[in-house]
């Protein structure tokens, strides 16, 4: 893929977009002209696919980069007015979009999906021949999507099917009509690191193949991985395009140059509690453990999903939880929290058992624990505003007043950096980085001993992942009282951590200080998880 | 935390649990309602005021009328053995006897489930391509005029009373235009051969299950015919007819499968307002003549076979839903 | 992307036009109809009655003035009682956490569900002969059912979002979070189910009526006289259809009034739909 035989100037583009300009006007819908508060979604891009490289767009969400792709599909949004010239191969545009349930027909078997594709382009064959060809192709398309066991999985319902295994029936599809040009729609957003490198992987393997891809994305380890063209897009244009190595390099933009800086060397707090160079298990050490989790086993519908015999957690110390999705990690947390009933084993506060249901703790054991939840936008009251929501927490377990509490809310919303003006409104007017600290807010404003912070930073973009670690770190700089237990499965949150917990299919693999974990893992899950990015470069096959 | 599904043997193996163990579910559920049904009727009979006999006796409440009724209901045995004396009797086809003529049960039921079932299955017939049909054309139409026209004809009667709907047909059918008979009086039970009289009735009863399925499936397809996988399809050429039929119809069906089992008892409903309106000597006359004259036996032995045909027809309907969306719990 | 559905004037305008008819006669009929004239033979024409006598030779208009306001109030009533009992069953089977009390609950009503409405009410009737309030109870009663199992679906949807689990995190009362949020995110369904539910209501009271259930045979009730002068249809037409055109324009155009305003409310994000490209070439 970054091999020097595809150079751009004697390469003709396999698909082209020239100048392209998608403008929605403002209230009528469909109207002809471009009215005066005119909204270009996408304002004068140009853009070329070459076959067999992977072309990628970064960009934020709403920077225009789906309507971009979706150009490419012939498709536009209702009522856009639209200029320019989109120029593809004959022949339909392979996309694999963000949710491939979506794309897969819920009443329809994988084999009848994949068939019907096929069929398309077997119709000039003898009649006879058709049925073994379609057979043939599928099979074909298959193993090229790296579908394994094919036979058993195209007896299938889509949604018998795992999400990866639904994402490589689309690639089968999108392969099985012979598409020269492939868009794949942000294919990694919400996966764990295991996860991504086998999308990154598959999708090299479609470049090979001498398909044009065109990757949207604004994960930029994946992109570093892949791209073998870069553009940044934000509002509707292309700040700037080349080789990622010169975009990365000597970006010319200020918005690419943030978005490309190097992570912060190290969100860790600047002093780490005594215990940076521990023992491995908690048990014999200076200060008692604040929390202490015991031979926890808890279940699903009677199956269980987490054996955990011991973990504690120290005052003031941070705990990352690492695991792969379905490795019990969010289950974990919400057993602390007490949203989780079902399980057998003890979790006790400074010594005393917490009750399992949330229903059954006093207020001073709500106010201990506290847990921020992965979507933000999900877990707040859609017509309440963020400020009144958030304060509601100190008037129900400190017991404090309305106007003190609201005066107190709104300070740790500031000191977030989330304005009064903004948080007096309701939630569906905040982004979703903003309700995620309004989130953490309102779990604070509680005096918490324990804070769970479950996957905050899981599906926002780099950016306002970066602003919401640098609160975090700032938290753990301000209140050296407050314990953390950060679920995650990424890399850079992890790195936060005094100590990391991997979990891998419902049972700890390793357990120690996080920088030992980063620099030598020994759990094969570990180091898939933990591993930094840059490896990928090298490891996807060339 | 939702578990990413499993793909494995392992996983197809717990959904077929899955499977069975809803189809048991199912099953008890429909074992709880014959129950609960057969309890019902009972107990409605034991709940009459005062001394039932007395009360059944009604306008000629003489001494040798009431003796008669107390000896056919059995009502100097107490509650328990009359419940499971009546019962076994079901199990064995015995309904018991008719207060009014005395003749069994039994013959009541066999003269009138004649017209009914002609009816029902005339109906059921004509009910499920005339709906998927309508609601395709509209929805392949969307918004222009045919679909605004279906919708609003569909939307506006599948409220309106059979009886009204009925005899506004009537007026219009028989009495001014006279291309109908008003009703089925004079044909006996043969109406097979008289199918002029059968249009109006099937008509008024495919009225109201007809609009709202109509509506299901046209709601239905549109929305699946606007979902990502029916664009996916399209944008890989795959032609626009299979798209409709094969992508977006199956997917539609599954509201409409699941709105089957509300439809059945507007059917039942249905059945007996058009029997009374047509004057048709089916199962709902003879409940109906039943309910007016207090025949407590007749009444307790039609509302068993009604309340039983609703109680298989609902199962096979959530089985049928269940087919078309493999997805969706219904509800069990 | 989000755009306002063009609400339907058309379909508003038709259905207010249809309801305000029967509605009108219903509520206001009963204040002029005035007192009861000499009796007319049966079903005669004309004769000073404008619209003609009824089977046993009352003025056909002024029964027609009378009889709406049964069904209407009865309709109503029984909507309002249905949901005055579900409403609380169908809350507390979807926020209890405790399995068993859902089941006490919900079971029962799962397998009354399977029970024809209009069979339960003749069985019933064929005991009790209810008037008009034992007719509004009943109609309530085999409502329930379905009304609870909506409004547990609903309330459920609602309360097994995070937000409500953050609330519990704050400690919220039961009131605040099954009130204030999980009732207030139910409200929009419903309140469709409400309106759709009124339009059943008025189906049964109508038909139950037309039945001989919960009505005296000789009662000013557009139902009843469609049943009693059908016999007369041939000579006196207008004592049957115009009580039969008054219920079909009632269930008619408050359905239709209903659909407007409900779909004028709601508001369906408009997909990605495919348009012809702009300028579209392949290279040779």
């Amino acid at each position: 893929m970054n091999g020097p035989e595809f150079l751009y100037a004697t390469e003709a583009p396999v698909a082209e977009i020239e100048d392209l300009r998608v403008v929605m006007p403002e209230g009528a819908r469909g109207g002809a002209g471009e009215a005066p508060g005119a909204r270009a979604l996408v304002d004068g891009v140009s853009l070329r696919l070459y076959a067999g490289r992977i072309t990628a767009l970064v960009g934020a969400s709403g920077s225009g980069k789906t309507t971009t792709a979706a150009a490419l599909l012939g498709e536009y949004p209702a009522g856009a007015h639209v200029t320019g010239t989109v120029r593809v191969p004959e022949g339909p545009v392979g996309y694999v979009p963000q949710h491939p349930a979506a794309a897969l027909n819920p009443a329809r078997r994988v084999d009848a999906l994949l068939r019907d594709i096929a069929r398309a382009r077997v119709r000039d064959l003898p009649r006879r021949d058709r049925r073994t060809a379609v057979t043939e192709r599928v099979l074909r398309a298959c193993a090229e999507a790296q579908l394994t066991d094919a036979e058993t999985l195209l007896r299938r319902y889509p949604h018998q099917l795992s999400g990866g295994q639904q994402q490589r029936v689309v690639l089968a599809q999108a392969l099985l009509t012979g598409a020269r040009v492939v868009i794949a729609d942000e294919p990694t957003t919400g996966q764990d690191a295991l996860t991504k490198r086998r999308i990154v992987d598959q999708l090299a393997a479609v470049a090979r193949q001498g398909i044009a891809v065109l990757l949207l994305s604004h994960d930029l380890d994946v992109v570093h991985a892949l791209a073998d063209d870069l553009h940044i897009m934000c509002a509707g244009r292309i700040l700037e395009a080349g080789p990622p190595r010169h975009v990365r390099t000597a970006p010319r933009h200020p918005w690419t140059r943030a978005l490309l800086a190097p992570e912060p060397a190290s969100y860790a707090r600047a002093d780490p509690p005594e215990t940076t160079e521990p023992t491995d298990t908690a048990a014999e050490n200076a200060p008692a453990p604040l929390l202490r989790i015991r031979s926890l086993t808890a279940h699903h519908h009677r199956t269980p999903v987490l054996r955990l015999p011991d973990l504690s957690l120290r005052p003031g110390e941070c705990l990352a939880v690492v695991g792969r999705s379905g490795s019990g990690k969010t289950t974990l947390g919400r057993c602390v929290a007490g949203l989780h009933r079902a399980y057998d084993g003890e979790i006790r506060l400074d010594g005393e058992t917490l009750p399992r249901s949330l229903r059954a703790r006093s207020r001073a054991q709500l106010a201990a624990v506290q847990y921020v939840f992965q979507d933000a936008r999900d877990a707040f009251d859609e017509h309440r505003p963020v400020l009144d929501q958030v304060a509601r927490t100190a008037v129900r377990l400190r017991a404090v007043p309305t106007a003190d509490a609201l005066a107190e809310a709104a300070d740790t919303l500031a000191a977030l950096g989330l304005p009064v003006a903004l948080v007096r409104r309701n939630p569906p007017q905040l982004s979703g980085g903003e309700l995620q600290r309004a989130a953490l807010a309102r779990a604070l404003l509680a005096h918490p001993r324990v804070l769970v912070c479950d996957e905050i930073t899981s599906g926002l973009d780099t950016l306002t992942r970066r602003s919401l670690l640098t609160h975090l770190t700032g938290l753990l700089r301000t209140r050296p009282e407050l314990s953390l237990v950060l679920i995650t499965h990424d890399r850079d949150t992890a790195a936060l951590a005094d100590r990391t917990a991997v979990l891998d299919n419902g049972r700890l693999a390793e357990h120690g200080p996080t920088a030992r974990l980063l620099e030598a893992p020994a759990h094969p899950t570990t180091a898939a998880l933990l591993r930094p990015p840059e490896s990928w470069v090298a490891e996807a096959p060339a | 935390m939702t578990g990413s599904g499993t793909g494995g043997g392992a996983g197809q193996a717990a959904r077929g649990g899955d499977l069975r163990a809803w189809l048991v579910r199912r099953l008890l559920l429909g074992a709880g309602q014959t129950v609960a049904v057969v309890l019902l009727v009972f107990a409605l009979t034991e709940a009459l005021p005062g001394d039932a006999a007395v009360a059944l006796a009604g306008d000629q409440p003489d001494p040798a009328r009431i003796a008669a009724i107390r000896e056919a209901l059995h009502l100097d045995r107490p509650a328990h053995e009359r419940l499971v004396a009546w019962a076994a009797g079901l199990l064995h086809g015995d309904l018991g006897t008719s207060l009014t003529s005395g003749r069994p049960v039994a013959t009541y039921l066999a003269n009138g489930v004649g017209p009914t079932v002609l009816l029902a299955a005339l109906t059921v017939t004509l009910l499920v391509p005339l709906s998927v049909g309508l609601g395709v054309l509209a929805a392949r139409h969307e918004g222009r005029f045919v679909d605004r026209l279906v919708s609003s004809v569909t939307l506006a009667v599948y409220a309106v009373p059979e009886f009204a709907l009925g005899v506004l047909l009537v007026t219009v059918f028989a009495l001014r235009l006279g291309w109908l008979p008003p009703t089925a009086v004079g044909f006996g039970d043969d109406l097979l051969a008289h199918p002029a009289a059968l249009v109006l009735p099937v008509l008024v009863l495919l009225s109201r299950p007809v609009c709202s399925l109509v509506r299901l499936v046209r709601a239905g397809m549109i929305d699946a015919l606007a979902s990502p996988y029916a664009a996916q399809a399209r944008r890989y050429g795959i032609a626009g007819a299979r798209v409709r039929y094969a992508h977006a119809l199956p997917n539609a069906l599954a509201p409409a499968a699941q709105q089957l089992a509300r439809t059945i008892d507007w059917l039942l409903c249905g059945v007996i307002v058009v029997e009374a309106l047509f004057v048709i000597p089916g199962l709902g006359t003879v409940l109906i003549n039943a309910v007016a004259e207090r025949d407590v036996p007749v009444i307790q032995g039609l509302a068993v076979v009604f309340g039983l045909t609703a109680v298989v027809l609902n199962l096979g309907a959530d089985l049928v839903a269940r087919r078309f969306a493999p997805r969706a719990g219904v509800a069990a | 992307m989000r755009f306002p559905v063009r609400a339907r004037p058309g379909r508003f305008l038709l259905g207010l036009l249809l309801v305000a008819g029967p509605l009108l006669i219903a509520l206001l009929g009963p204040l002029v109809a005035g007192e009861p004239g000499p009796r007319a033979a049966s079903f005669t024409l004309g004769g000073g009655h404008g619209a003609g006598a009824d089977f046993v030779g009352r003025d056909v208009w002024r029964q027609v003035l009378l009889g709406g306001r049964t069904v209407v109030l009865t309709a109503l009533s029984a909507t309002a009682l249905a949901y005055a009992v579900a409403l609380p069953l169908g809350l507390t089977g979807a926020l209890t956490h405790r399995r068993w009390l859902e089941d006490l609950l919900m079971r029962p009503l799962d397998v009354l569900l399977a029970i024809p409405s209009l069979l339960l009410i003749l069985l019933v009737a064929a005991v009790f002969s209810p008037g008009t309030v034992g007719l509004a109870l009943l109609v309530a009663l085999v409502n329930i059912p379905d009304a609870a199992r909506i409004v547990r679906a609903t309330a459920a949807e609602a309360a097994a979002r995070p937000a409500v689990e953050a609330l519990r995190m704050q400690g919220e009362s039961w009131w605040r979070m099954a009130v204030g949020y999980v009732g207030r995110s139910a409200l929009r369904t419903l309140a469709a189910d409400a309106g759709t539910r009124l339009t059943g209501v008025l189906y049964l009271v109508a038909t139950a009526a037309f039945l001989g259930v919960g009505v005296a045979p000789d009662a000013a009730d557009w139902a009843v006289m469609v049943d009693r002068n059908r016999t007369g249809l041939f000579v006196q037409p207008w004592a049957v259809v115009l009580p039969a055109v008054l219920i079909v324009a009632l269930t008619m155009g408050g359905n239709l009034l209903l659909d407007a305003a409900l779909t004028s409310r709601g508001r369906r994000p408009t997909p990605l739909r495919p348009l012809p490209r702009p300028r579209k070439e392949h290279p040779a």
